[in-house]
């Protein structure tokens, strides 16, 4: 029983571009040694390797992890809790009690805000839990659901 | 007491130390380190000197007018600050701990430092550096008053007060002397001390020309490495033989007092502290079981509470008992912490979950062994040896890893070196974590971690390898009837 929602999928979107600009700093390194084993006539096999690493690399960064991540990407809010299923390799499922939630943010970068996108950090008194992509308006909603769902109980610590 | 209170004068010597102890590595540095310039007159040196030190017992004297203290409207108010004024006002209900603590200049003048703590974070808490202890026994008998008075919401007093049959302050918990040698003695410790003294003695390396003592003496240590190897073994005896007698004094006359609403704490026999912790902020225990204590039946008792600060290390980890024999641990967690009352029969992972246990030694020693095969030829094989290590340590990491429900409670034990044991209260855990990667699918294990605030972080508990449908029953178990039946 998985929980039902999934995150927006323009997330997939967003992180396929962060994962652009990741490789392309390995693309540069790349480049950068192919111009100095030119100039200084190095061996090739370094500027072999390094192409191999940003060719991986740009696969898993920009297209396997992304669609994964977001396959795995699940979460459900319900009255008295906040069930959270992440990972990649690892399956995570996080479950937070709303009677534990001392309060929700929303949160939106440049890349977000660009797609009309933002996430939620929903904190209790002692972590931090992250949904990394939902369109603005059902990030606002969500906000204000946990806030007051979690304000009817007022518990120490 | 709401008018406002000053300090004892004796504060003023206080100030001026701890400003001197801040100062003094900028001081050497300016000061000591340049040595005599060229160019610069004579005079100047000591009247630099001079006004630093002026202006430091100016400073100190200021700070020590400018600091008032009272109580006021359920609140502790504190003023301070000379060129910047400060009001620090702690409301009753979020103070979290009471540490009494005397240093050797307040035990000259019979006096007391009060440190009150708040939920651990990043505002300083409120720090009384000398006061009498009258005024400080006052202050405590006030807070607890008024926490009682203003605290209607307070969840876990009933519980509290059900289960409680302890008497009014009685003294629940002392450790003996003897006790604490041992604790002392098998607390590995002396391994941070040893590692201080190598430190400090090689500051001394090139004050100390050791090249030249040992050249007069070179007849001496052609007399063998037996004599140095005793002489190492002699100096590693004394270190481990001051290092224990360090912490026997630390922790002479550890006894534990509860009451009503909370345990006090006291410690020590030169720098005396006393550390009052609210029942109700306490998140959970933890039991710890190091190498040497586990099979001598031994354990160590720890608090998990919601305070403490980041200056001060030692407020983040409480020990309620030093030492303790496993047996008798649960009749006296029964006596101060009834909540906390366990039987502790703890179900143990699955037999398959092993072979991954040892699995993941190994990802990280195989790479290591073979790197010292490789590069140390002949005597590389020699780490071959870690091999059966690696596996018993796999195995002890196996045997001891374990969690078990009863009633509220969730226990999770694991090991790295140290068997750990949490023992955590349902209304007191703020999420529960588990997580299964493609292998441990496969086996239908998972790994499972539950998180309760201490200090100004979080506790996690942590046990790998569980049967996938125990972690569906420490699901269920934390969801769903949770909202209804904490209140």
């Amino acid at each position: 029983m998985e929980p039902e929602n999934r995150i927006s999928n323009k997330a997939l979107t967003v992180w396929k571009i962060s994962g652009l600009i990741s490789c392309s700093i390995t693309w540069i390194i790349s480049i950068a040694v192919l111009v100095l084993t030119i100039i200084f006539d190095w061996t090739y096999w370094v500027f072999v390797a390094l192409i191999l690493i940003s060719i991986i690399q740009s696969y898993l960064a920009i297209f396997l992890i992304p669609s994964v991540k977001w396959k795995r990407w699940r979460y459900e809010v319900r009255n008295t809790e906040i069930d959270i299923q992440s990972g990649i390799f690892v399956i995570k499922r996080t479950l937070i009690p709303m009677i534990r939630v001392q309060h929700v943010e929303t949160k939106q970068g440049p890349l977000l805000r660009k797609y009309d996108l933002a996430s939620v950090e929903i904190s209790t008194a002692a972590t931090l839990h992250v949904i990394p992509a939902l369109d603005l308006a059902e990030a606002d909603e969500l906000r204000h659901y946990i806030s007051r769902m979690a304000s009817v109980e007022e518990e120490d610590v | 007491m709401s008018e406002p209170k000053r300090l004892h004068p004796i504060a003023v010597l206080l100030n001026i130390i701890k400003s001197i102890k801040e100062l003094v590595i900028p001081f050497l540095l300016v000061v000591v380190i340049p040595g005599k310039n060229e160019g610069i007159p004579g005079w100047i040196q000591p009247l630099v000197i001079s006004i630093i030190i002026l202006f430091i017992i100016g400073n100190a004297f200021l700070q020590w007018v400018r600091f008032t203290y009272r109580i006021e409207d359920g609140e502790f108010r504190i003023e301070s600050g000379v060129f910047v004024r400060k009001k620090r006002y702690i409301k009753f209900d979020r103070i979290h701990s009471i540490d009494i603590s005397e240093g050797i200049i307040q035990r000259i003048f019979s006096l007391v430092k009060l440190n009150i703590e708040t939920a651990g974070g990043s505002q300083a808490d409120a720090v009384l550096s000398a006061i009498s202890k009258s005024d400080a026994d006052r202050i405590n008998a006030f807070i607890s008053e008024g926490k009682n008075a203003n605290n209607p919401f307070d969840k876990d007093k009933d519980e509290v007060a059900d289960n409680e049959y302890a008497a009014k302050s009685s003294s629940v918990f002392k450790q003996t002397l003897p006790q604490l040698f041992v604790m002392a003695a098998t607390s590995g410790a002396v391994g941070v001390f040893l590692s201080g003294a190598i430190a400090f003695i090689s500051q001394f390396d090139e004050m100390i020309p050791f090249e030249r003592i040992f050249k007069d003496y070179e007849d001496f240590i052609e007399m063998g490495t037996i004599i140095l190897t005793v002489f190492a073994l002699l100096a590693l005896l004394v270190v481990y033989v001051l290092a224990t007698l360090s912490m026997v004094i630390k922790y002479a006359s550890f006894t534990v007092i509860k009451t009503d609403e909370e345990i006090v704490i006291s410690r020590g026999l030169l720098e005396k502290r006393q550390l009052t912790i609210p029942i109700h902020k306490i998140q959970g225990i933890r039991i710890m079981e190091n190498l040497i204590r586990k099979p001598l039946g031994l354990a160590t008792v720890y608090i998990e509470y919601a305070g403490g600060s980041m200056e001060d290390k030692e407020s983040l980890s409480i020990m309620l008992f030093p030492l303790i024999r496993k047996r008798h641990l649960h009749e006296k967690i029964l006596e101060i912490l009834p909540v906390y009352e366990t039987a502790s029969e703890m179900t143990p992972i699955p037999k398959r979950a092993l072979s991954r246990y040892v699995f993941r030694k190994f990802l990280y020693f195989i790479p290591i062994i073979g790197a010292l095969i490789w590069f140390f030829r002949p005597w590389g094989y020699l780490s071959l040896l870690l091999v059966p290590l690696v596996i018993f340590w796999a195995y002890m990491q196996y045997r001891d890893a374990g969690w078990s429900i009863e009633g509220n409670l969730l226990l999770l034990s694991s090991r790295f070196f140290s068997k750990q044991t949490l023992i955590m209260h349902r209304s007191r855990i703020q999420s529960i974590t588990y997580k299964k990667s493609w292998f441990q699918n496969r086996k239908e294990l998972a790994t499972i971690s539950a998180s309760i605030k201490s200090g100004i972080t979080s506790r996690v508990g942590m046990v790998a390898d569980v049967e996938e449908k125990d972690c569906l029953i420490i699901k269920s178990w934390y969801l769903p009837k949770k909202a209804v039946d904490s209140q």
